[in-house]
C-alpha cells in the first residue's frame, strides 16, 4: 500500500512515528498521525488546514490533544459519562502518572520501534479509501487528514473542536461536489 | 446544586447512552489500568502466576494478554 503514498503522506507517517518515539510511547495512534501533519508546510494538507484557520492554532491543537492523553484518550463524551457515575478520569490519568510516569496509560511502552496501533492503520486503510472515493490516483497527507476526521475518537473530536470536520475539509480540497463512489 | 442541573442530571440517568457509554468508557479505562499494573508488576520481578493471582484469572490468560510485551 505504501507505495501509493506521496512522499508528503510518507513523510507523515515517518513523522507520527518521531512523536510516537519522542513521547516515549510504544504504539503510533491517530494523535501522532495529525501532530506530523501539523508539522508540515506547503502540502495538501496544511494548505486545507490553512484554508480552515488552523494555520496559527496548531498550539491550541497540541494542547488539546495532550489534554485528550490526560483523559486516558477517551473523548470528553466518554469522560463526562463517567463524572456521572462519579469517576474522575484526569485524576486517575495524574495519580497512574504520578507514579508511573507521564504516558504510562497509552497502550504498550516497550524498547523499540513503535508499531502502528489498530486506530492508525484503520486510518491508513481509510485513507487508500478516501482517495479511491475522489478518483485521486495516490494517496496524499490531504487523503490523511480526510481520513482522521471519518474515525470517532478524541483526534476527530479535537479536529471537529478546531472546525476541521470531514465536510469541511471535502469543500476545501474538492469544491462543493461529493465523491460518486464513497 | 441548582434544581435545573439537578434535574438535568437525573434525565441524563435515564438515558440509557449515557449509562452504556460510561461501562464502556470504563471498560476501556479498566484494561489500560490493568496493563499499566501488569507492566509494573513484570518490571519489578513478579511471575505470571503471582500478577494473575491477584488479577483473580488462571495465569494462561495473564500469560496470554501480556505475554509478549
Amino acid at each position: 500500500m505504501f507505495e501509493r503514498f506521496t512522499k508528503d503522506a510518507r513523510d507523515v507517517v515517518r513523522g507520527a512515528v518521531e512523536h510516537c518515539e519522542g513521547a516515549g510511547v510504544r504504539t503510533v495512534g491517530a494523535e501522532h498521525l495529525l501532530l506530523a501533519l501539523l508539522d508540515r508546510e506547503g502540502g495538501r494538507a496544511s494548505f486545507a488546514l490553512a484554508a480552515l484557520g488552523l494555520a496559527d492554532r496548531g498550539d491550541s491543537v497540541r494542547e488539546a490533544l495532550e489534554e485528550s492523553r490526560r483523559r486516558a484518550g477517551l473523548s470528553r463524551a466518554e469522560s463526562d459519562a463517567l463524572a456521572g457515575l462519579g469517576i474522575d478520569v484526569t485524576e486517575i490519568v495524574a495519580r497512574v502518572e504520578e507514579v508511573h510516569g507521564v504516558g504510562a496509560m497509552a497502550a504498550g511502552r516497550r524498547a523499540g520501534r513503535p508499531s502502528f496501533g489498530r486506530d492508525a492503520k484503520r486510518i491508513l486503510e481509510q485513507s487508500l479509501r478516501m482517495a479511491l472515493a475522489h478518483r485521486d490516483r495516490r494517496i496524499g497527507d490531504e487523503h490523511i487528514l480526510l481520513a482522521l476526521t471519518t474515525q470517532p475518537g478524541p483526534t476527530a473530536e479535537v479536529l471537529a473542536d478546531h472546525g476541521v470536520t470531514h465536510a469541511a475539509l471535502t469543500r476545501i480540497l474538492y469544491g462543493d461536489a461529493e465523491p460518486k463512489a464513497s | 446544586m441548582t434544581e435545573a442541573t439537578d434535574l438535568a442530571e437525573r434525565a441524563g440517568d435515564r438515558d440509557p447512552r449515557v449509562g452504556l457509554r460510561a461501562v464502556a468508557a470504563l471498560r476501556r479505562l479498566l484494561e489500560q489500568l490493568e496493563a499499566v499494573q501488569v507492566r509494573s508488576a513484570r518490571h519489578q520481578g513478579w511471575s505470571w502466576q503471582e500478577i494473575a493471582a491477584e488479577l483473580g484469572v488462571s495465569r494462561q490468560a495473564v500469560h496470554k494478554k501480556y505475554g509478549r510485551q
